[in-house]
């Protein structure tokens, strides 16, 4: 992670002609079947977004901004097309090439927080580092340190059912960035907050953003939250716009 | 943390859930482990039983008499069944304490110079024992007996007649001590004498009978050839016998309850087997709670066989909380009863304490039990579809 490098940076962090492109989608298309009726949620996509891009997703319910996000977050294989994220083509994978791509590339942060109950904060901040070979020592620091990044130095051992909806996504938020990935997709991380929660969940995300070059693709309903991304793309029946 | 620490977590999700799960595991294996000691001390109950001891009976049923003058035959004949050391003779009396009816002792009218010396494992102080001799009306009790009953030596006691009916009075002369474990502790004797005088005039045609004949053989004579040749001397009389020793009764008797012993096996398996399936379902059911949470962990990068583990781990602890919850649960309630049933019941069952290859079998039965009950639940949670889990909201 280098901060300096980005902090000067003209201050916003529109994208580049000069960054290269991280996240690809050609002609991508993925239809589900319900029992004989079939779905087309997602046609002739077409998507770049150059690396270090904080990015909004919109559209109506149901117009497939979460089957978009899941398939290039590899949770999900599209049906036509290609993807090709962080200069890996992902039909090649296996499923478990796959799993360990996105244990390494991917932060999830998820409208319902999503923390294991039972652990403290500290504790689901670390999970994603148990897949990898980090000794447990150095795997409590890093965790440590997320959670000071999101500024929860001070709630680190407590549980989740302690923590108030904005902290528990700011433990989320840390989860997601402590194995260092290199794009963060969330899905409306703000849609259980209420203002000032999410403006500091913004906040934190832009900060990543720009400190940490992280790429980040948001899914929102919120208008206000869209504002805070630096492109704001809209699909709507499948397509974007 | 570590991958095994997160598995056994889950386990505190819900605190109550996970403590009467365990406490049904641990009560499952109480009772298996209860009925497994049970089966156990039965079966090895008849192996402290005397060989050296022989009981002679009437051939057709234990419960029919024999004419007393066959133990003059044998006593008389030392010498002529070679082998025999020393006999005696005894009825069973039935009787019954007047208030305390429903508590089971034996009562045995003996006869009094040859009982101790052929029942040498029934230790009497040669004082009370000389005292006994003197008093027609004397008994001698077993000390587990005298304590239930709060009975001293100078105690006059009252026992209630079944198949001799009436009152009858005795004094306790003297109180006998086990020097075998296999011996009852809880047996009231008395003169054979006072209950054949006493049913002169009643029951003329009971008296001069007797129950069995006991006798004890000699060091290195075998018991089956001097029991045979007992029961070939009274081949042409009357009344035929049958010899056995102390232990083959033991063993027959044993024998006749096969049927209730199979039984008790099978039940403590089926206890085992229930306690799988309501485990089995317990773990379904907090895993299917735990959906989301698992399409977390598999969006993290966890894969299904790590979900198969977490899942396979919390069943298996639970197996080893419920059984070694079940072990401090059997160990002093089936142990200190098991006391109580040495001391009381000690000629059935000379020992009855849980054997330590039952707990070690009880033990890892309930994990392996666990670990089963966990297999349906783990295959179905390394099944899931990431994107339904997460789909489901936590
Ligand atoms: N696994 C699936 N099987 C069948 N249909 C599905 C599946 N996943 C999504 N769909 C359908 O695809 C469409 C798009 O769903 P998706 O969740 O991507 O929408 P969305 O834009 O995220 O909506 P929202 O704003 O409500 O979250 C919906 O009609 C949904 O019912
Ligand atoms: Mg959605």
């Amino acid at each position: 992670m280098s901060a300096e490098a980005t902090k000067a940076d003209d201050g916003h962090t529109k994208p580049r002609a000069d960054k290269p492109t991280i996240i690809r989608c050609q002609d991508l298309g993925r239809t589900f079947w319900r029992g004989k009726e079939r779905l087309d949620v997602l046609e002739e996509l077409d998507l770049e977004i150059p690396e270090g891009s904080f990015e909004a997703l919109m559209g109506p319910s149901g117009s497939g901004k979460t089957t978009l996000l899941n398939i290039i977050a590899g949770l999900d294989r599209p049906t036509r097309g290609r993807i090709e994220v962080a200069g890996k083509s992902l039909g090649d994978l296996s499923e478990a090439a796959l799993a360990k791509w996105r244990s390494q590339t991917i932060g999830f942060v998820f409208q319902h927080f999503n923390l294991i109950p039972v652990l403290t904060a500290v504790e689901n901040v670390e999970l994603p580092l148990l897949l990898t070979k980090v000794p447990a020592s150095e795997r409590k620091k890093r965790a440590q340190t997320a959670l000071r990044v999101v500024g929860l130095e001070d709630r680190m051992d407590h549980r989740p059912q302690q923590l108030s909806g904005g902290q528990e996504q700011r433990v989320g938020i840390a989860r997601a960035i402590v194995h260092d990935p290199k794009i963060i997709v969330a899905d409306e991380p703000t849609g259980e907050l209420d203002r000032q929660s999410a403006d500091d969940v913004l906040t934190l995300l832009e900060r990543l953003n720009r400190e940490f070059d992280k790429t980040i693709l948001m899914v929102t309903h919120d208008p206000a939250a869209a504002e805070r991304a630096s492109v704001l793309r809209k699909l709507d029946k499948g397509r974007l716009s | 943390m570590t991958l095994v620490g997160l598995s056994v977590k889950n386990i505190r999700r819900n605190r109550l859930r996970a403590v009467l799960t365990v406490l049904g595991v641990a009560i499952a294996l109480l009772a298996f482990v209860f009925i497994r000691t049970t089966l156990d001390a039965w079966s090895t109950g008849a192996e402290h039983a005397a060989q050296d001891r022989l009981g002679t009976m009437h051939k057709v049923s234990f419960t029919m008499d024999l004419p007393r003058t066959y133990f003059e035959e044998l006593d008389g004949t030392r010498g002529t069944v070679p082998g025999v050391k020393a006999a005696t003779y005894q009825n069973w009396f039935g009787g019954k304490h007047p208030v305390r009816e429903q508590e089971f002792f034996a009562t045995i009218a003996v006869h009094s110079d040859t009982f101790f010396d052929v029942y040498s494992d029934m230790a009497v102080p040669p004082d009370q024992l000389a005292a006994w001799k003197e008093d027609r009306q004397g008994a001698i009790v077993g000390e587990a007996l005298a304590k239930q009953f709060g009975w001293s030596v100078g105690d006059d006691v009252t026992l209630l007649g079944t198949i001799y009916p009436g009152d009858w009075k005795f004094t306790i002369r003297g109180i006998y001590s086990a020097t075998r474990r296999a011996v009852d502790r809880t047996q009231f004797v008395f003169h054979w004498t006072y209950l054949n005088e006493s049913i002169k005039d009643t029951m003329p045609e009971q008296t001069e009978r007797v129950g069995w004949i006991s006798t004890v053989i000699e060091p290195g004579a075998r018991g089956a050839d001097v029991a045979q040749a007992i029961d070939a001397k009274f081949e042409e009389h009357d009344v035929q016998t049958r010899t056995m020793s102390e232990r083959a009764l033991s063993m027959e008797f044993m024998g006749s309850f096969g049927a209730i012993l199979t039984a008790l096996d099978v039940v403590s398996g089926v206890i085992l087997v229930i306690m799988m399936l309501i485990l089995g379902n317990t773990i379904a059911m907090s895993v299917r709670e735990r959906t989301n949470e698992h399409g977390v962990l598999l969006a993290l990068g966890f894969r299904p066989k790590h979900i198969a583990l977490f899942v396979m781990g919390e069943g298996l602890a639970i197996g080893l909380l419920g059984g070694l919850a079940g072990l401090c649960l059997s160990y002093p309630f089936i142990n200190g009863m098991g006391r109580w049933i040495e001391d009381n019941m000690g000629a059935w069952f000379p020992y009855f304490q849980i054997p330590i290859d039952v707990a070690i079998t009880a033990l890892l039965l309930a994990m392996l039990l666990a670990g089963l009950a966990a297999v349906i639940p783990a295959y179905r949670a390394s099944r899931l579809d990431v994107i339904d889990a997460l789909r489901r909201i936590g």
